[in-house]
């Protein structure tokens, strides 16, 4: 059962900020997809909710070629999945919101609520730090901006400061040649991966590879990059033997914990298996 | 069948029956009209909840709520000593197997077990107050699986059950031995089946209200108003007149809401504490821990057949996880080695189930009553046997399978069966798929179930149904039944057997059901016994109305006697020039009058006699679901199915249709989804995240080929449906990974670790055999 607490509803931004700032067992709450069901468990039971709901300047998804695209922090996945230039720019970002959890929770739960709430199996973070994005975050002080790569500390915790709030999720125009892809492993189509595996390639004019990104999601406390199988495929012919070596690496270099659906063997063995198969959807993406 | 039925019978042709009827509760259901229990609220209600043991085997030595009375809004506090310390269970007959104490007096026996139970002015204040009850316990050894709970030194988990078997079941027919000597091939195989939550929509939920009068008024979330009343007053010790089960709308029981639950019993012994009304509704999580389950099953079974294929004998071992209590456990102890044998016809077979108390949450019955457990081992071992013969797996059952007028030994005589179609329309859809792409195969499962049992373990005095009909001045019909509508559709269905007899339309019914108060007593809603038991009673009911309607539309009349009158679709006419007639209403009208005032009453009743030991009826059906699997990860996923089915004549065809849907998502989930891992007794997924539940999503095409049969037995030829589907659909998962991969998977759930680890098994084997 949900504990009493004080609802907070501010109007704009600055009003966010200042109540933020002012009160101590403070949580905010946009959509609530992932902060109620703590709440209702019983593992945290705040004195305060902010509602951030209403903040309608956090609300806008922006796109021009130079600065790339930029989503406030109370868009809705539902938005997302539904916006023109995110579909004509961003595909994998799509796709990856397809299969995040159910429709009704699609409609109320954000993207960045969902960044800010840390779950190592949450969908987004993967395919934002394959894509390169950074996040801003912002309190009543001023405004930082940093890579989402470092945003994630250790299980459901952030760089966030006190009084500092998620306000927008920034991710720059792709290079050309580069094909992004994601895919998690569950049991239900909608669930969240048990393990999942975002990549990102961009291929040299000799159709080597010229960049890679692979970020492992569930596979240890935070959303962590395989930075030797991307060290491993800079500047390699691409095939599916170097495809599946980096799977093998990638699976080496992860810390997955055992859990009641999958042991850690196991899980790793769907670290490779998915790794290879995401590097060749995004290598044929990038081919073109 | 039914058109041979209406060539020698022409006025038998139905007006109502299998037509396109919609569930009379939709409309109050989807605008939330619907009362049930959860949304109960009376005058000066309290809200309870109950505090549970975190230890699975442990003494109370004391309970200390002294702290929790001095918080405000607290109203009291209930131990099992505040109870005559009845010790309840639902076979009443026999009392060594009445082992449960709601508030348990002196020892809990599984986590969860409540231990405590509080009412507070609000839901938030009681859940508070539970960190405020202080209880001693001293811990005891505790034992999780039946194989350790049978060894000499385990610990006792109930005094005097030695090597804690709770209840054991025998089932013999010919000479095994003998029937062994007969085979060509004789084949053995250890199996372990899992458990699987009941997972109704609806949690348990309960509002008891007792009167200074000393009258008791329960709302309930069940599926028999009447086992709960009478089990109620067994433990209070008031009279069954005195209590009154209300239970109008129910979210689902799946098997899981026809024995006492901590919510009813808990809010009633509150309530008459207080004297005011108590609620009590469970989380989600109280459900998954602390009500019960379907049987964990070790299954050993060997097989002996003729080279071609003919069945000589099978014999049997079961050792179920019976958790802490008796519960509806030992009827699945026994309904599993009965279906075990089916639907084949056996010269000899042995079953000897053996019943394991261990320190586990209960085990009891669901959907399928033991019978997926024992198909998930029979038909894998049967499509291994035929492979192993090299025999077609259709054909060899085919040639073994029950028919019409087969005698089980001292068990059963079937009286209706349309497995040999079964087998044609599967055999058809098989050759219709043609070459299918690599990753994937069809696997086929046999199954069959009873409708409705015709043990009496509970004792029952009265009938196994009853209904009354009830015809007002303006034609509409009061139909007051025992049978339960806990969203399976009963109330439609009996709507539509009541129309049908009576020869009116379905909306000129008015059903009466969830009411002790108003209902007559029937057992309720479980083992699929509702349409042929209560459809029986509503029918004579109806017929019974009807003839009173008739004998004064006869004498009105001055038609010879050689003449029958009927009425259809609310027009009353003689069979032989329907065309000559009168309206129903005129006909109900005039008939009241002659009758000094008196509503016409029909009263019908239903208790199976010299049906055998089981059932009066069986359904049948084969399945086909065709898988695909990732072999890389080990994935299942379900693309196509088929389901070819004999329920007898449909009563309702869209109730069918959904009852068959819903019975396909519960098997295919106990077949490769729905797991519940245990660590020292502790559930470790007891929540919609991490409890795998089937979606829309995984759901395949679910379609039917109906069977036309007709059983006599059943009203108007029908028999069970709904629940016999959740029977087969694992075994057939099995048998499609049996016939992708050749491995032969013995323990269900099937994990997708498990299909990984089973194939390099094999792989490995089949390699190291090469060198």
């Amino acid at each position: 059962m949900i504990n009493d607490f004080n609802y907070l509803k501010p109007g704009t931004l600055k009003e966010a900020l200042a109540m933020y700032a002012e009160h101590d067992d403070c949580k905010v709450i946009c959509g609530g997809q992932s902060l109620l069901i703590i709440m209702r468990q019983g593992m945290i039971a705040p004195e305060y909710l902010l509602d951030i709901k209403h903040v309608d300047e956090l609300n806008y998804i922006k796109f021009d070629k130079k600065g790339g695209l930029k989503i406030g922090a109370t868009t809705t996945h539902h938005a997302v999945e539904k916006s023109d230039v995110v579909k004509a720019n961003y595909p994998a970002l799509v796709a990856m919101e397809n299969k995040l959890a159910s429709i009704q929770v699609r409609n109320w739960g954000t993207i960045c609520g969902n960044l800010a709430h840390a779950d190592p199996a949450g969908d987004p973070a993967p395919v934002l730090i394959a894509l390169k994005a950074n996040i801003k975050v912002g309190s009543a002080k001023g405004e930082r901006t940093m890579a989402l790569d470092e945003f994630f500390v250790d299980y459901f915790e952030t760089a966030l400061q006190k009084g500092e709030l998620v306000l927008e999720i920034q991710v720059p125009v792709p290079q050309p040649k580069t094909g992004t892809a994601y895919q998690k492993f569950n049991l239900l189509e909608s669930d969240m991966g048990i393990v999942g595996v975002a990549a990102s390639i961009t291929l040299n004019g000799n159709k080597k590879c010229k960049e890679a990104k692979i970020v492992l999601g569930n596979a240890g406390p935070i959303p962590k990059r395989s930075k030797r199988a991307e060290e491993f495929l800079a500047g390699k012919a691409l095939n599916d033997d170097v495809f599946t070596e980096a799977g093998k690496i990638a699976s080496e270099e992860c810390e997955p914990v055992a859990d009641i659906h999958a042991s850690e063997e196991y899980r790793k063995h769907l670290i490779s298996v998915l790794t290879k198969r995401i590097l060749k959807k995004a290598y044929e993406e990038a081919r073109g | 069948m039914i058109e041979k039925y209406a060539v020698l019978y022409p006025h038998t042709k139905f007006h109502v029956i299998n037509t396109h009827v919609r569930n009379i509760d939709g409309v109050a259901k989807v605008t939330g009209r619907a009362v049930y229990t959860f949304d109960v609220k009376l005058p000066g209600m309290l809200y309870g909840k109950i505090l549970r043991s975190p230890h699975p085997h442990a003494k109370i030595l004391n309970i200390d709520f002294s702290k929790a009375l001095e918080l405000p809004g607290v109203m009291g506090v209930v131990t099992g000593k505040d109870t005559l310390g009845v010790k309840q269970g639902i076979w009443r007959r026999y009392k060594d197997l009445c082992d449960e104490q709601i508030l348990p007096v002196d020892k809990v026996r599984y986590i969860g077990e409540p231990v405590a139970a509080v009412a507070a002015i609000t839901e938030e204040i009681a859940e508070k107050v539970l960190n405020l009850i202080d209880v001693d316990y001293e811990v005891l050894p505790a034992v999780f699986e039946p194989l350790d709970a049978i060894k000499k030194d385990a610990p006792e988990i109930h005094e005097g059950f030695e090597r804690n078997i709770n209840v054991t079941r025998h089932i013999e027919w010919g000479d095994v031995e003998e029937a062994f000597e007969e085979a060509d091939y004789i084949r053995e195989d250890w199996f372990k089946c899992g458990g699987q939550a009941h997972m109704c929509m609806e949690t348990r939920c309960a509002v008891s209200s007792y009167t200074p009068d000393g009258k008791l008024t329960i709302y309930h979330s069940n599926q028999s108003p009447y086992y709960m009343q009478a089990l109620m007053a067994g433990v209070l010790g008031i009279r069954e007149g005195d209590i009154r089960v209300i239970s109008h709308y129910v979210g689902g029981g799946f098997g899981g809401k026809f024995e006492l639950d901590g919510a009813i019993f808990c809010s009633a012994v509150l309530s008459m504490k207080l004297r005011r009304p108590v609620k009590i509704v469970y989380t989600r999580e109280e459900d998954f821990i602390a009500t019960k389950r379907r049987t964990p099953m070790y299954y050993y079974t060997r097989t002996g057949v003729k080279k071609d294929g003919t069945f000589c004998a099978r014999e049997a071992k079961v050792f179920t996880n019976g958790g802490a209590y008796t519960g509806m456990g030992a009827t699945a102890l026994y309904l599993t080695g009965f279906f075990h044998s089916f639907p084949y016809r056996w010269k000899a077979y042995r079953y000897d189930g053996y019943r394991v108390y261990t320190n586990t949450l209960p085990s009891t019955s669901m959907r399928g009553f033991g019978a997926p457990q024992a198909m998930w081992c029979s038909e894998q071992q049967i499509e291994w046997i035929a492979a192993d013969l090299g025999l077609d797996p259709i054909e060899m059952r085919r040639k073994n399978a029950h028919h019409e007028a087969y005698v089980i030994p001292g068990q059963a005589t079937i009286q209706s069966c349309g497995i040999q179609q079964c087998f044609d329309e599967i055999q058809k859809w098989i050759k219709t798929k043609g070459k299918l792409p690599k990753n994937r195969a069809i696997g086929i499962s046999a199954a069959g179930f009873m409708s409705g049992g015709i043990f009496n373990w509970f004792d029952t005095p009265y009938a196994f149904s009853a209904a009354m009909v009830i015809i007002n001045q303006d034609g509409t019909v009061e139909l007051h039944v025992g049978a339960q509508d806990i969203g399976q559709g009963s109330n439609t269905t009996l709507a539509i057997i009541c129309a049908e007899a009576l020869g009116v339309k379905v909306e000129d019914i008015k059903v009466h059901s969830g009411d002790t108060d108003f209902c007559p007593p029937d057992l309720g809603a479980w083992g699929s016994r509702q349409t042929l038991m209560a459809g029986n009673a509503v029918k004579m009911a109806a017929e019974d109305a009807k003839r009173q309607l008739l004998e004064f539309a006869y004498a009105q009349s001055g038609m010879n006697i050689v003449y029958d009158l009927d009425i259809k679709d609310r027009w009353v006419h003689a069979i032989a020039r329907p065309e000559r007639g009168n309206d129903y209403t005129e006909l109900v009208k005039k008939a009241l009058r002659g009758k000094d005032g008196h509503r016409i009453i029909g009263r019908g009743y239903y208790t199976p006699h010299r049906k055998g030991m089981i059932s009066p009826a069986y359904s049948y059906m084969l399945q086909g679901v065709e898988v695909e699997v990732d072999e890389e990860t080990g994935k299942i996923r379900l693309v196509d199915s088929l389901t070819a089915h004999d329920c007898g004549q449909p009563i309702n065809h869209l109730g069918l249709i959904g009852q068959l849907e819903g019975a396909f998502s519960m098997a295919a989930g106990y077949g490769y989804l729905e797991y519940m891992p245990y660590e020292d007794g502790k559930l470790m997924n007891p929540n919609l995240v991490d409890y795998k539940v089937m979606r829309a999503t995984e759901m395949p095409p679910t379609p039917v080929a109906e069977i036309d049969t007709y059983e006599p037995e059943g009203p108007y030829g029908a028999k069970e449906a709904g629940e016999g589907l959740t029977n087969p659909t694992a075994a057939a998962i099995g048998n499609a990974l049996f016939h992708l991969f050749g491995i032969q998977i013995k323990e269900c759930p099937i994990k997708p670790e498990m299909v990984l680890n089973t194939l390099k098994e094999k792989r490995e084997k089949e390699k190291n055999s090469k060198k």
